[in-house]
Formats: structure tokens, sequence, C-alpha cells
């Protein structure tokens, strides 16, 4: 048996995340336990109509959210109890809402910095009804083997050494929510453990007080004793001494009480519970209390750590008269199923990777190229062709490499608005389209026609070169297997008017005192062909391609040189029409050869 | 509960109606001689000056001068603003007018579990110390209001009679109107007297103790919550206020000089236990300090930063229960940052510091902890298996 809450105990949780993390916390509880959850409704008008996925052993449970106590309790006519989670400021009207649900039998509440008043006045409402008011800045009820209400026991594993699986012996009362867990897990420890703990809070005026429980747990059969951890302030100790001295009680009564230290220490001093301290004029003191429940005939040991041995000898005592018999503990409990990344932590389980890279590394503090880490580079005085190096090619370039990627990338950054892609994008961004949209709208056109001969380019330069051909074997080879030869020929551009930034590109190469066979046989090869036509110069496709060969990119990579320096221009071109709000635009018919059918009559439908 | 000084105070007792003398409150001599010129009271009354800080015994200290002109107030003002008195500086002086009176009463509301009690007696100031059974009392029940004749009676059982009885019925009404509206927790008016110009009941000292926890709705509460303990809040003391403001869960810190044990224990009710068991041991606490409710690591490592800075210190007891849902790995991370950050700064020198913990992630937290010997912290880590306070028994033992 327990007390407050047991095997019939269901929840409705009125709050937003708090309230969450407490249900995974009940959901771990109940797994142990091997009953189904026991929350079965949320209250959070903000998220009404939706439902939270609460992990419960490897599964997971839906949880309904509702806008007020009174819809959770029609949907859910087995729910006897309320745990509030709501902020200090609305704390009262939600408490007043779920006591005044008939249905609703137990509120407990967890939130801090409730107002004193309001605290009385629930307080005040609950015992009119009959009902029990729990908390404010209560950590939670768990009745051991049956109910756990809120975070209190902690974490999974505290929860089995605690043995909160079964009953034991011993109830508890405590204003501390950390202490109550100290207490379970010494009960556990030194004796059979708890029929149930409470965390009244440590308000000065809590809803419920040490008598009201122990009162119940006088009346209940399992429950053998009772252990009050107190502390200075108010009178609920001096009141369960008064209970307890009162008559012949069937329960133990043993209790610590804390603030001994307030003798030496200056008079009004705040400690961490709003109720902990003495009155004005002293009422309230350790002291006191620590003397009202010795008075009593309450088991109150001199310090906190005696409490242990003290439980031990009272369950010892309780052994010997046959009161109790020793638990039997269950052979196998059930185990929290680890999360795949605990379990991995662990060596538990392999997992075949879904992906693999070569490049890099974003796990640490920071990203990580190819291994070097970004920061480093930057100090270092790296730059971004390195990067590009990096990452498309795994190797750090040299500086003159570098400065050769840097001299491409601004010469094709844009080519003005009348391009294919530049015109893509204009086109989105006057239709109202988003930035990255716009600018993958130009990156569609890149492709044979437009910007994307530098890897064929490259290819075919460098198929020549490393298969010795001559300029005639290649151009004949190109005619018989693949047409014109990318990387040459210009719509403008011609030997009489030349592309300046070819010249420009290869004037700095042929500067560097480096081996250029590519370059040198792409500019044969224009030697050729532009005496055919002369616009069939070498372009800027084709000077790029056989540049970046010369300095070792593979193939595959060079349309990304023209696709990744011409992105600058086309997020230029977006921001541009941004800026200037341009409207929508459409073709002038007049640029258009209508060259459709006329007009003619639908024949009828066969 | 929030104690809250004589100038607010006397300001929300007039916001209900009840009369207060004529006041006002000074941070200069200059402010007080232009008030002056403003104000015929201050020119005509005989005044009462007293440091407006949260002093214990002001009298004994010299700090309250009464019988004065505006000359002798203005020269005991200057007398009493930038004196020193232990940690406090007095910045503030409260100016009033002396209410010639005969007769003094006392009147009090306070809160208890039950509601909310009044108290009146037909006598006041230190008469009702010794006089307690004249302490008459009325309890009104949580969220009742007290009835007309209720508080009638209260005044004719303290003894009074006449025309004072409705005066006094009618003073201990405002009172409650004033505690209940305010979200007071005590207000203590002592004396009330009986100004002989005429014949009305005047609030002549207030002791107001507000709950804070109810400033979310009283935007009109403008001043500053006043230490319950006899002096000001110190700079690290006021710094770890204000972080506890701004996070989830809590950080709390007082110094108490002249101790060497210090406390950066968990929980509000462990670190009482903690702190009790340093003194039972005889050890001397050098402040009193709690985080709770899994604040953030940062906040944990602000208080770390204060408790490592405490003069004179040897050890520090890093105590707390077994926590149901504070981090233990990440609230100790904090804890590490700020004996890393101390230790750089040259403080920690022969400090001893005693871990014992238990909760979600303490395996993690109590390695990272032991980890720090490496560093060459002096530190002796313990796990649930010890019993709560036993590292305080070992810290002092081995003095």
């Amino acid at each position: 048996m327990s007390i407050l809450a047991n095997k019939d105990t269901y929840v409705v949780i009125q709050g937003g995340v708090a309230g969450v993390n407490a249900a995974r916390r009940m959901a771990e509880f109940c797994y142990l336990i091997k009953r189904s959850l026991n929350v079965l409704a949320f209250v959070y008008p903000p998220d009404a109509g939706k439902t939270h996925e609460i992990p419960y052993g490897s599964g997971l449970v839906a949880v309904p959210i509702y806008k007020t106590v009174a819809e959770a309790t029609k949907n859910h006519s087995q729910i006897n109890t309320s745990l509030v989670y709501i902020g200090a400021d609305r704390a009262l009207k939600g408490g007043m809402e779920a006591l005044d649900d008939s249905h609703i039998k137990v509120v407990s509440m967890i939130t801090e910095g409730v107002p004193e008043k309001d605290a009385k006045i629930l307080a005040h409402h609950a015992t009119k009804l009959g009902k029990v008011f729990n908390g404010p800045s209560s950590i939670g009820i768990v009745s051991a083997g049956s109910c756990r209400l809120g975070v209190i026991g902690g974490a999974f594993d505290n929860l089995v050494l605690s043995k909160l699986y079964r009953e034991g012996s011993f109830g508890v009362i405590t204003k501390s929510g950390g202490l109550s867990n100290e207490i379970i897990w010494i009960c556990s420890q030194f004796a059979d453990g708890i029929t149930t703990a409470i965390g009244i809070g440590g308000d000065t005026y809590p809803g419920t007080d040490y008598v009201s429980y122990l009162e119940m747990f006088e009346n209940d059969p399992q429950t053998k004793a009772v252990v009050i951890v107190g502390e200075m302030g108010g009178d609920l100790e001096e009141r369960a001494a008064e209970w307890y001295g009162a008559k012949k009680r069937r329960v133990k009564l043993m209790a610590v009480v804390s603030g001994f230290c307030q003798e030496s220490l200056p008079k009004g001093m705040k400690f961490g519970h709003a109720g902990a301290k003495e009155g004005l004029k002293g009422e309230g003191s350790a002291r006191a209390k620590s003397d009202a429940l010795k008075k009593s005939g309450a088991i109150v040991p001199a310090t906190f750590g005696a409490l242990g041995p003290a439980i031990k000898e009272a369950y010892q005592e309780m052994l010997k008269s046959g009161q109790v018999k020793e638990p039997v503990e269950p052979l196998v409990l059930p185990k929290l199923p680890k999360t795949i990344e605990e379990a991995i932590k662990a060596d538990e389980v392999m997992v075949a990777p879904l992906i693999r890279t070569t490049i890099s590394d974003d796990r640490g503090d920071e990203p990580c190229y190819d291994g070097y880490p970004a920061s480093e580079l930057i100090n270092k005085g790296y730059e971004i062709p390195h990067v590009v190096g990096l990452l498309w090619d795994k190797r750090l370039i040299s500086k003159q490499e570098a400065e050769i990627i840097k001299r491409i990338m601004m010469l094709s950054a844009d080519h003005g608005p009348c391009v294919s892609g530049a015109l893509g994008t204009i086109i989105a961004a006057c239709a109202g389209i988003g930035l990255s949209q716009s600018v993958a709208a130009g990156l569609i056109m890149i492709g044979p026609r437009f910007g994307g001969a530098v890897t064929d380019a490259g290819r075919f330069f460098k198929y020549a070169v490393d298969n010795k051909m001559s300029v005639d074997d290649f151009l004949a080879y190109m005619k018989k297997n693949h047409g014109p030869v990318p990387g040459i020929g210009h719509r403008v551009k011609s030997l009489r008017n030349p592309d300046k930034r070819v010249k420009e590109l290869v004037g700095h190469v042929k500067s560097l005192n480096i081996k250029t066979p590519c370059l040198d046989f792409a500019l044969e090869v224009e030697k050729i062909t532009s005496v055919k036509k002369d616009n069939l110069i070498l372009n800027v496709d084709g000077t790029m391609a056989a540049v970046l060969v010369d300095i070792g990119f593979p193939v595959d990579s060079l349309n990304g040189f023209f696709i990744l320096s011409r992105t600058i221009g086309l997020i230029g071109h977006w921001v541009d029409q941004k800026r200037q709000d341009s409207r929508l635009i459409r073709l002038f018919d007049y640029l258009v050869n209508y060259a459709a059918p006329k007009r003619r009559e639908v024949p009828p439908l066969k | 509960m929030a104690k809250v000084l004589e100038g607010p105070g006397m300001g929300l007792m007039k916001k209900w109606g009840i009369t207060v003398p004529h006041y006002v409150v000074v941070t200069s001599v200059d402010e007080l001689a232009k008030l002056g010129q403003a104000n015929e009271w201050l020119k005509k009354s005989k005044l009462v000056v007293k440091a407006h800080e949260a002093l214990g015994s002001r009298f004994k200290l010299g700090l309250v001068k009464v019988d004065l002109d505006l000359k002798g107030a203005e020269a005991a003002a200057k007398e009493m603003i930038g004196r020193q008195v232990g940690s406090i500086t007095v910045s503030q002086v409260i100016v009033s007018e002396m209410i010639p009176h005969k007769e003094e009463y006392y009147c009090a509301v306070k809160s208890t579990r039950e509601g909310t009690d009044i108290l009146v007696a037909n006598c006041g100031g230190i008469e009702v110390e010794s006089n307690w059974d004249r302490v008459k009392r009325l309890a009104v029940e949580v969220g009742q209001q007290p009835s007309g004749d209720a508080i009638e009676k209260l005044a004719k059982d303290a003894g009074f009679t006449g025309p004072l009885l409705k005066k006094m019925a009618d003073f201990a009404g405002k009172m409650f109107t004033c505690f209940d509206s305010e979200d007071a927790q005590y207000l203590e008016v002592n004396p009330v007297v009986l100004r002989e110009q005429d014949s009305q009941l005047i609030a002549l000292d207030a002791v107001t103790l507000l709950d804070g926890d109810a400033k979310f709705r009283h935007p009109d509460w403008n001043f500053a919550f006043a230490a319950e303990f006899g002096r000001a809040y110190s700079k690290h003391e006021m710094e770890v206020m204000a972080v506890d403001s701004k996070i989830k869960g809590s950080v709390k810190f007082i110094e108490i000089p002249g101790g060497d044990t210090a406390m950066l224990p968990a929980g509000g009710g462990a670190s009482v236990y903690y702190s009790d068991a340093v003194v039972a041991r005889g050890g001397k606490l050098a402040n009193y300090a709690e985080y709770s409710g899994d604040p953030p690591d940062w906040a944990v490592e602000v208080l770390t930063d204060k408790v490592c800075s405490l003069p004179g210190i040897k050890n520090i007891i890093v105590g707390g229960a077994i926590a149901n849902f504070t981090d233990v790995k990440k609230t100790f991370g904090g804890i590490i940052n700020g004996f890393r950050k101390a230790k750089s700064e040259g403080k920690l020198k022969n400090v001893k510091i005693w871990v014992r913990r238990g909760g979600p992630r303490e395996k993690e937290g109590l390695d990272a902890m032991r980890a720090l010997k490496d560093e060459g912290f002096d530190i002796n880590v313990f796990d649930r298996n010890t019993p709560l306070t036993d590292i305080v028994d070992k810290a002092l033992q081995k003095q």
C-alpha cells in the first residue's frame, strides 16, 4: 500500500516544457514497474489540439494536449490527479482550475516562487473541497512500485538503486526536493526502502503539511515508520510533534531538522527556501523544533548523517519483532533502452554508416577541412582558394596556385545581366522569388552552352596532351568523335576583338615560370582554328580549363570554378533587383516570333 | 520575505489612506535645502532625521536625531550621509515631521497559515514588548475581509473607547487593506499616535515586509528590497542576486565575514544541513550559498567565482544530495570552470576542496571533478556512498 499516489492514479499535467520533462521521467518509472504511462493528458492552451510524444521503453506514447482541465478530464475520465508546472504568475488560476474539476482529487504544484497569498488561497480552497493541494515548490510524490508524480526519484539508474520498483516500510516527508531523494536512497540502503515519499515544498505555508500526511501514513498498514526532514521557520515541525505526542501512534516517527547554524549566523538571513526563516522573535528555530520532536517521543538523530544508522536500527527492530520481513528482490528488472548515441558510447552496438566523407568534419568545436582547423588556416594566412583546394582536391595548394584561382574567380564572377544565368536570376527576382531559389534559377542555366564547357574543355585538352596528339590529329579526333572543341569559339569576341580576360589570365600564368602543357596546347589549337574562322578563339572557359588542369585540379571539379565564381554575380543580381524593388516582368509580344498555327475551330471530341 | 525601508513603506501606507507624517528621503544636504524652500512643513515643523538604511539600533549609533529645525536637520543630514557603519555607507536619510502627541498605540497585521491576524493594543512604543497580553488579535480567514463590527470589537477588546474606538477600528481596517492589496507578509506600526492638533491617528514608524514573489503584479514597487540582517548587500552578493533573477533555477550567496570554511553546496534543503554540519564541527562559515533547480552552468560559474574570492578560506565544501533533475555534469562543469579561473588568478592557494554529490550524470560529473587533481587542485571527491555531510567532518578533522 501507499498513500496519495498508487496504481489507480492517472494524471493531467498543466504546463509546457517542464511538464513534458516530468512526463518523460514518469514514463521511465512506469516502464520500470511495468505499468502503462499514467500521464493521460496535458493542458497547455498554446499547443491545444497537438500531442506530446513521450518515450516509453523503446517506443513513443502520444499524449494529447488540451486547452482546459475540464476538456482533459472529459476525454479521460480516469484522471484524478493534476501536476501543475505553470509559471508563478498564472499558478493560482491553474491550480484553482484543477481543484474545481470534480474528477481531480489531488493537485501537486511544482511551480516555485508562487506568491504566499496565492498559495494560501489554493490550500484553503482545497481544504474546503476536501481535496489535497500539495506544494507549491514540491518536487513531487512517489509511491514505490506503483506511481511517480513529477521528477522525484531522479534518473532511471537512481530509481533502481533506490529500489523504487517495490514497496518498503518507510514513509518520507520533506520540504526539500534534493533531500527527499537522499532519504529515499538512505531508506533503501539502511532498510527496506519506502512506501511513499512526498515533497511538500519549502515555502512558508505549504498547502499540505506533515500532519496531513502523518494521518494518512498512520492509516496505511504497509508504512511502519515515517521520516520527516524539517528545517527552521514556521511551525510545521512543532505541529507534527504535537500530533505524534497526542496519543499512541502506530507509525514510528523519525525526524531531523536543519537550521542550527542560524544560532551563529546573522539574524534574519535568508536561506534557499522561502520558509526557512526564523520568525521576527526567533520562533521556529531548529532547536525549538528538534526539542519539540524529541519530547513527543520521535527519534531525532543529532545530525543528518546519523539518520542512516537510526533508520537501520529501527528497521532491525521491525525485523526482529516480525513486523516486517526481508523483501524479496526481483531477479530481473527492465532496463531502460539506451538511445543509439548512448549505446554506441558504451560499445554495445555497431552501426553501418549511411554515408562516408573524406573532406571535412564539424563535430569538434570548429570545422576541420581535410583535417586542418579553419581558425588555424585563417591565422596562418591561408585564404578562400586554399579552402577550395582542400575541399575539392584534398590538398593544400601553393601561394602561386591560390593566386591563379583567385584571378579566375575574379574574372568569371559576373558577365552582366544579359547572359542566361543572370537573366534567369533576374526574372526570378522580379517575380518575387527568394534568394536561394533565384540563384538556383540562374545556376540551372549552366550547362553545355553556357558556362558549363570548362570541364569538357579540360578533359579534351588533357586527353590530347596525355596522348601526345598533334593539333591536327586532335582536331580530326574531335571532329570525328565529339564535334566542336569545347573552350574554343565565342559569340562576340574574335581575333580582332580579343577577350581581355583571356589575355590577362594567360599573361599571368605565363609569367610564373611553371609548366603549362595544356595551356600551351590550347593556344596551339587556337592558332589553327582562328585561321579557319576568326571567332574560333580560345575562350575564357577553355583558358580556365587548361590552366586548372595544368595546376593539377581533377577534370570533374572544373565546372565548379565557374559555378562558384558566377554565384557571386547571381547573388549580386538578386540583391540588386530586390534593392530596386523591381516589378514583375514579361516578354513583349514583339520579341516573340509567333509561329504557331492561326486560330482555328476545335473539332468535336471523338 | 522582502524588507522595505521606512520611506517606501510609509508610501504604501499612504496609498491606502493611512495618515503618515510628512517625510522626504534625500541623498544630499543640497536636496534637503531645495525641498525646504518648496515645502512649508519642513520650515515650520520640528523634524526627525534618520539614516535610511537597513541598519539595526540606529539610535545607539547616533543615526537618529530628533527635535530639529530645518537648519539642524541639514546639519544632521550632513553628518550622517557618507558615514561608514560596518560594511554600509549611509547614502540616504529620511527627514520627517515630529508629531506632538501624548498617547501611543500599536497596530500590526501579519500573515498566518489560516489567513491574516490583525493585532491592536492601546499601548505603544517599548511598552508593548512588556505588555504583550494587552495586544488583542482578530483572525481573518484566507480570502475574507474583516467586518466593520469585528474590527470595532477588536478595538474595544483592546480597551479603546469613545471616539477613539472608531478611529482605531478605521486605522486597523486600512492597515488590513494595505496588507491585503500589497501582498504584504508583515506590517507593523509602532507607535500609532494621536496627533494633538486634530486628534487624528498617525502611523509614526513602519515595519513593512512584502512578498518578493508577488512583485510581478505590483508595477509600482519601484524601490529596492533591503537586506534583512542588519547590513546592506555586498557587491558580490548583489551580482549573484542579479544572476539569480535572470535564470531558471536559482543561485544564492551571502557572505559571512571572518569565516574560513566556504560553502558551495547544491539544494535549498541540503545547503542548510551542510552549514549546520560546519557549525556543529566547530568550523566557521565564510558564507552561505546554494544552487538548485538545474541552473545553467554559467550561473554556477559566477557563484563559484564569488565563493573562491572569499578571503582567508581553507576549505570549500562542494556538497549536495542526490539530485532529482539537476544535471550534475553540467553544473559541475560551471564549478570546474570557476575553479580554473580562480586558480589562474592566484586564488585557492592552500585551499582544500571537498566534493560529495549524486544525481543525473553523477559519474561523469564526479570523474570531471576527480580529474582536477591532475591540474594541481587539492581536491577530494566522494559519491553517494559517503553520507551527505561526512565531507564536512573530513574537512574539519584534518585541520
